[in-house]
């Protein structure tokens, strides 16, 4: 029972990451293109929350990750960005915060700033109290 | 001016309540004992009686508007039944059968019955009996997953719900034999047996605080520690719920105001206005003590402000020191933690309505000049 479950688990797994990588070129040539509020959209979309598999949160991170790095206009691009994608924008940005990788963390921290004048501490809370959703 | 009167009565203060014409207020000053202050005038108040029975901290009250009686819990796991008797307050031990410190109370509304949450995951029901002239305590056992956190009587004085820090709203049933009759035309609810979940709400993904049923008992409203509120209509077997996300910090307590309309205290120390349009979908109104010109830029509204600007270094300087002056304008410099209503029970609007918290005062608000204000969602 165990066993069928845990199989289950890791072909759902690879079904996500299969996701992930169509994801990951959808958003590259969206890049090429200088689209990158869409390209950061695409990747916040069908992040795999619930799932408890490290693998696929790593290799969504690492999509999300490039999207967030491309983003030279921070106003503009929270200006584009709808309200509804605040909260999922601020769980990566704290994932990029806990790298300790420093470009990443100097980004991320920049746009922190600059969402949370605009979402306001309640977006932070609803980020740290949620430990069901993770990214 | 929506603020009628203030008082600062304490360091802090747990929780607190009011009297059937709501001219004293009993409150807990953060110890062992119940203050009972009556008003002289405005801003002048006499402490008539400190009631001491408990061992630790008392952190719920509750004052019944038809018998006069007092409901105290403490976190010593004990509960107090005080009735004035010759001027004094005479204390009778409920002994709750807890494990853990009990943690809110609140009387059913015909006041034959009183629900106590409490930290060892149980709600206990408890009515007097009239043969042993003694409180008897019943338990909902193994129901919660978590410390239960605000109880909440329905209006037919059968339904209870409540809220813990598992995330998790739940209503049970609470009808007693030979305390509750099955007249009621209310028909299903009275048919259920003492400590049936009717419904369990899994909306949250964090603490759940406050709960409260609408004043028809239609609407259900409770806030979790995400800076979220949730409501629910049609409480039974298909509710409707919605979630609305705030952008401020969380909230503890609700008080429905109207069928329509919804005040919300919490770690914001500002009460904040939550009201349903037309089609039923609640959203975030305004605060109360809402200056006028809110700019979009005092988005740093918080007591974290100051910490918040060091982080981020000199930019947010300007933003701070709005903030400063915002904060010594507003009425609670600290959480709120409770909020009661000053209507007579069972009128379908509440007018007046007080709020306690963590900066020791206890402000009477009135919305009567506030109604254009808040518009037509009255």
């Amino acid at each position: 029972m165990a066993g069928a479950a845990a199989y289950a688990e890791a072909d759902n797994a690879e079904e996500i990451i299969a996701r992930i990588e169509t994801k990951s070129q959808k958003i590259e040539s969206l890049l090429k293109q200088y689209k990158h509020v869409e390209a950061l959209k695409t990747a916040l979309e069908g992040s795999p929350l619930k799932t408890l598999d490290e693998r696929c949160k790593s290799a969504n991170w690492i999509v999300v990750r490039k999207a967030i790095m491309a983003i030279k206009d921070i106003d503009g691009m929270l200006n584009a960005l709808n309200a509804e994608y605040y909260d999922i924008l601020m769980k990566y940005l704290y994932r990029g915060l806990s790298t300790g990788d420093e470009p990443t963390c100097e980004q991320c921290l920049m746009i922190h700033e600059k969402l949370t004048a605009r979402a306001g501490f309640g977006c932070i809370l609803r980020c740290l109290g949620d430990t069901t959703n993770t990214v | 001016m929506a603020v009628v009167d203030v008082h600062r009565f304490a360091e802090s203060i747990t929780c607190h309540a009011w009297s059937p014409d709501h001219s004293m207020v009993a409150l807990c000053p953060n110890n062992t004992e119940v203050h009972i202050y009556k008003s002289l005038s405005q801003d002048q108040w006499e402490r008539l009686h400190v009631l001491q029975k408990h061992d630790q901290i008392v952190s719920g009250i509750d004052w019944s508007s038809k018998s006069n009686k007092i409901v105290s819990v403490s976190h010593d796991r004990n509960s107090y039944v005080w009735s004035l008797e010759g001027g004094e307050w005479v204390p009778t031990l409920v002994i709750l059968r807890l494990n853990r410190a009990a943690l809110c109370v609140q009387w059913s509304p015909k006041e034959n019955k009183f629900a106590v949450g409490s930290g060892a995951k149980t709600v206990c029901i408890c009515y007097y009996e009239q043969e042993n002239n003694w409180w008897v305590s019943k338990l909902i056992r193994k129901r919660h997953e978590s410390s239960v956190t605000s109880v909440a009587w329905h209006p037919n004085n059968i339904l209870l719900a409540t809220t813990s820090t598992d995330g998790k709203c739940r209503v049970f049933s609470t009808f007693i034999k030979g305390v509750d009759t099955k007249d009621s035309k209310a028909g299903s609810p009275a048919e259920t047996k003492f400590g049936e979940q009717i419904l369990q709400l899994d909306l949250s993904y964090s603490w759940a605080f406050g709960v409260k049923w609408s004043p028809s008992g239609n609407t259900l409203a409770y806030v979790g520690h995400s800076s979220m509120i949730y409501f629910v209509d049609d409480v039974g077997p298909s509710p409707l719920a919605q979630s609305v996300a705030f952008r401020d910090l969380p909230l503890r307590d609700v008080l429905f105001i109207s069928e329509k309309m919804v005040i919300g205290v919490g770690y914001d120390s500002n009460p904040m206005v939550f009201a349903a349009d037309d089609t039923g979908i609640w959203s975030f109104i305004r605060y109360i003590g809402e200056k006028k010109a809110a700019s979009s830029n005092s988005s740093y509204s918080s007591q974290f402000s100051e910490a918040f600007g060091k982080f981020y270094g000199s930019q947010s300087k300007s933003a701070t020191a709005n903030d400063a002056s915002e904060s010594r304008g507003r009425v609670h410099d600290n959480c709120i933690n409770s909020i009661v209503p000053l209507s007579k029970a069972g009128s379908p609007k509440v007018m007046r309505f007080s709020t306690s918290g963590l900066d020791g005062k206890v402000a009477i608000w009135d919305l009567e000049n506030m109604e254009q204000e808040l518009g037509n969602q009255f």
